[in-house]
């Protein structure tokens, strides 16, 4: 570097320096996040070749347009735009090759918070990627916090979990996609249709009519509980959800406490701090009470029609801790079953050993519920795309607590017939559950 | 200073109907002067389509499009055998012993049997046509690494043809909706634009110069209402098409100015989802009122006068 370095961008063109810089730039660009290549750096230089680089309007704006390729790469960009190109104005101002560190900050201590001379920009490693390094070696070994409560976390644990979390989400969003593909080609031909719709053409087969095996992807409605009793798991949930969402299309997610409310659009709302000043927008009566009752005939009756149909599953993440009338709830909940492809009930409380679905609001849906499994931890929302999968190929018992519906308030809900050695009957099936969950934890 | 190239560019499109930004008319030149395909993301209704129209009408050349959906694939996209058409040759060369079986077969597996599908269309176009990809996010992943193929290499392999090479680059311009992200490797191969929804002094360009005979008035007034409507939580938040349906269907109902009943017969066309109907109806005087529509009270005594 020589003195060509000056405030203003149009002596950065001399040779050699402005692709020097680009280059640069691009690695404090990767550095920040943006994964800048190559080859798009090559793009970059390309632009800046059709643009008026003296202006720094489009500069700018070309650079942007080569190197930043999302949203929120665009904001990247621009802080980090300023902040780089202005370090070369000032390394102007110093008006030598290349300034070694100590001087750089010493001298400009008080005009901006980070104070990086050109080198520390242009070689590889400083303190902050470093730093970075280690933690990505700290997350690595996922399965020892994938059996942890997440309510047992310290707060240094926290982040790393909530990495692993969204890990997760994203590879069960992989894994239902993959899972529910449709066939590859076209399907098998269907040889009677084949045979008759072409007869009026003496029988030579021109148009061939395939079985169409078009399985639909299963959409998913996600209801949250998100009352103060699940405080503990709902950052969780919902980051989890928040990274799912984005990765699965066909993902619906309300949050329920005293109301409910749809928050499909904020969850998709890019990153995920703006995203969480959205929620709890969106949710004033974050961590209040609990009427579940209330908020699943609310969902019934609004939502239900529009979103849920054979081919969806309508997912409960809640403890059951409701203050609600019961009846309620048990009604809400025929309701919705009675539309949905299935129902499941996923209950954080169910990891810890001593759980029994004895609180009224559990007992009330339990009759309507397919599955009930827990979701204190990140194996156990793992275990969600498999349960998924079992009801589909109908390979599990529906409604395995139907029976425990009371006669009288179940109307025109026929009481399903439990067929099969493993049908659960209502005790042993609890004591059944328990263990599982217990065993669930312990490995 | 400004770049002569891109006011040219923003001049040109401005002259078929499209007001572009200092953003969107940089992308384009970028796109336009170094082959690139351009990735198009942005709220529904912004404009994104209408930018690869648009260029196919700047440049003159042919817009070819690729409408994804899911479940897209190769045949749909790229090419398919006419499988009747030969069906029918192989009836037709039955009695022919002129050629042998090899010949027959290589005639049939040629190109007069190829239904070309958008992506072939477009590398084999007689002159560099704009080849627009809509809505890539509801195509699946599989399709999208797929594409990523093509775009790179600008070929084709047909087993029974052999490898297509592309006469002329197309212009290529893919949008999103954001419903799924799209892959890190599509991306970076792209120049990338982020629409957003257009301030309030672009979206008046824009009505000005796509409404024809729009009362001056009546035009700032749907402007505010809608910059105002975007400031508040809906569902759907209305795009500029919605701006552009709602001040041509106001000029043929032979509206000037905005007011209360007028709003609610034609809230329709604004907004398309039952919650924010309801939510919008609601509050409809106070909202005008607060965007600014100074004439809502007068008139609403007016029209209540009236009936």
């Amino acid at each position: 570097m020589t003195s060509t370095m000056s405030p203003v961008p149009e002596d950065l063109a001399l040779h050699g320096t402005l692709s020097a810089n680009v280059v640069g730039f691009s690695r404090h660009l990767r550095r920040r996040g943006i994964g800048v290549c190559p080859s798009e750096t090559a793009a970059a230089l390309g632009a800046l070749g059709c643009v008026d680089i003296g202006d720094e309007g489009q500069f700018r704006s070309a650079l942007r347009i080569c190197l930043a390729k999302s949203l929120k790469e665009q904001q990247l960009f621009d802080d980090c735009f300023d902040h780089y190109w202005r370090m070369w104005d000032r390394a102007g101002e110093l008006n030598r090759p290349a300034p070694d560190a100590d001087t750089g900050k010493a001298g400009r201590a008080d005009t901006l918070p980070v104070q990086l001379t050109l080198r520390e920009w242009l070689s590889i490693g400083d303190g902050a990627t470093e730093e970075e390094e280690e933690e990505t070696a700290a997350y690595s070994p996922i399965e020892v916090v994938t059996h942890r409560d997440f309510a047992g976390l310290q707060a240094d644990e926290l982040d790393d979990m909530s990495r692993v979390v969204e890990e997760f989400a994203r590879a069960l969003a992989r894994r239902l996609n993959r899972r529910y593909r449709k066939l590859s080609g076209r399907g098998r031909i269907d040889l009677r249709r084949t045979l008759r719709t072409n007869l009026r053409r003496g029988g030579e087969l021109v148009d061939l009519v395939f079985r169409s095996r078009r399985q639909r992807k299963l959409k998913l409605v996600v209801l949250c509980d998100v009352s103060r009793s699940m405080d503990l798991y709902c950052r969780f949930l919902l980051q989890f959800l928040y990274a799912f969402a984005s990765a699965y299309r066909r993902l619906e997610v309300f949050g329920f406490s005293t109301s409910l409310r749809r928050l499909t659009p904020t969850l998709r709302e890019g990153e995920w701090s703006h995203v969480l000043a959205g929620l709890s927008r969106d949710m004033p009566e974050w961590s209040g009470g609990t009427r579940i009752g209330a908020c699943l005939a609310d969902f019934a009756d609004s939502w239900s029609e529009s979103l849920v149909d054979r081919r969806t599953a309508v997912i409960i993440l809640s403890d059951g801790w409701d203050t609600g009338d019961p009846d309620m709830l048990s009604h809400a909940m025929a309701r919705i079953r009675r539309r949905a492809f299935a129902v499941l009930w996923l209950n954080p409380l169910m990891g810890s050993p001593g759980f029994r679905p004895e609180t009224e609001g559990m007992l009330a849906a339990l009759p309507h519920i397919d599955l009930l499994a827990p979701a204190h931890n990140v194996a156990a929302l793992r275990d969600l795309a498999k349960s998924l999968g079992r009801l589909e190929r109908r390979g599990t018992v529906r409604r395995p607590y139907a029976h425990l519906a009371s006669s009288t308030e179940n109307e025109s809900e026929p009481q399903a017939t439990l067929t099969g050695p493993n049908a659960p009957s209502s005790i042993a099936n609890l004591r059944a559950l328990e263990e599982e969950s217990a065993f669930r934890t312990s490995s | 200073m400004p770049n002569p190239e891109t006011e040219l560019v923003q001049r040109q499109l401005a002259d078929h109907g499209y007001i572009a930004d200092a953003d969107i008319s940089m992308s384009l030149h970028l796109a336009r002067s170094l082959r690139k395909p351009l990735l198009v993301e942005g709220p529904a209704g912004v404009g994104k389509t209408e930018i690869a129209k648009v260029l196919a009408r700047v440049l003159d050349t042919d817009l070819i499009r690729l409408q994804c959906y899911e479940g897209l694939d190769t045949s749909t996209s790229l090419y398919e055998w006419n499988y009747q058409r030969q069906l029918l040759q192989i009836r037709m060369e039955e009695e022919e012993k002129g050629r042998t079986l090899e010949q027959k077969e290589a005639h049939i597996f040629s190109e007069p049997f190829l239904l070309k599908r958008p992506l072939l269309q477009a590398i084999t176009h007689h002159r560099p046509p704009v080849l627009l990809i809509d809505e890539l996010d509801r195509a699946d992943e599989e399709f999208e690494s797929f594409l990523l193929e093509v775009l790179s290499d600008w070929q084709i392999t047909i087993p029974e043809l052999g490898t297509i090479t592309a006469t002329h680059i197309p212009y290529v311009v893919v949008t999103g909706n954001r419903t799924r992200e799209l892959s890190d490797a599509l991306r970076r191969r792209c120049f990338y634009l982020w629409i957003d929804y257009p301030d309030f002094d672009k979206e008046l360009a824009i009505v000005r110069s796509r409404v024809d005979g729009i009362d001056a008035q009546l035009a700032e007034e749907i402007c505010r209402f809608m910059a105002g409507a975007r400031q508040q939580q809906l569902e759907k938040p209305p795009g500029v098409a919605e701006t552009l349906d709602w001040a041509r269907a106001l000029v043929t109902l032979h509206r000037h100015r905005l007011d209360v009943a007028t709003v609610e017969e034609t809230l329709g066309v604004v907004f398309k989802d039952y919650h924010d109907i309801t939510h919008v109806k609601q509050s409809l005087a106070e909202f005008l009122e607060s965007v600014g529509v100074r004439s809502t009270l007068a008139q609403r005594g007016h029209t209540e006068a009236d009936a």
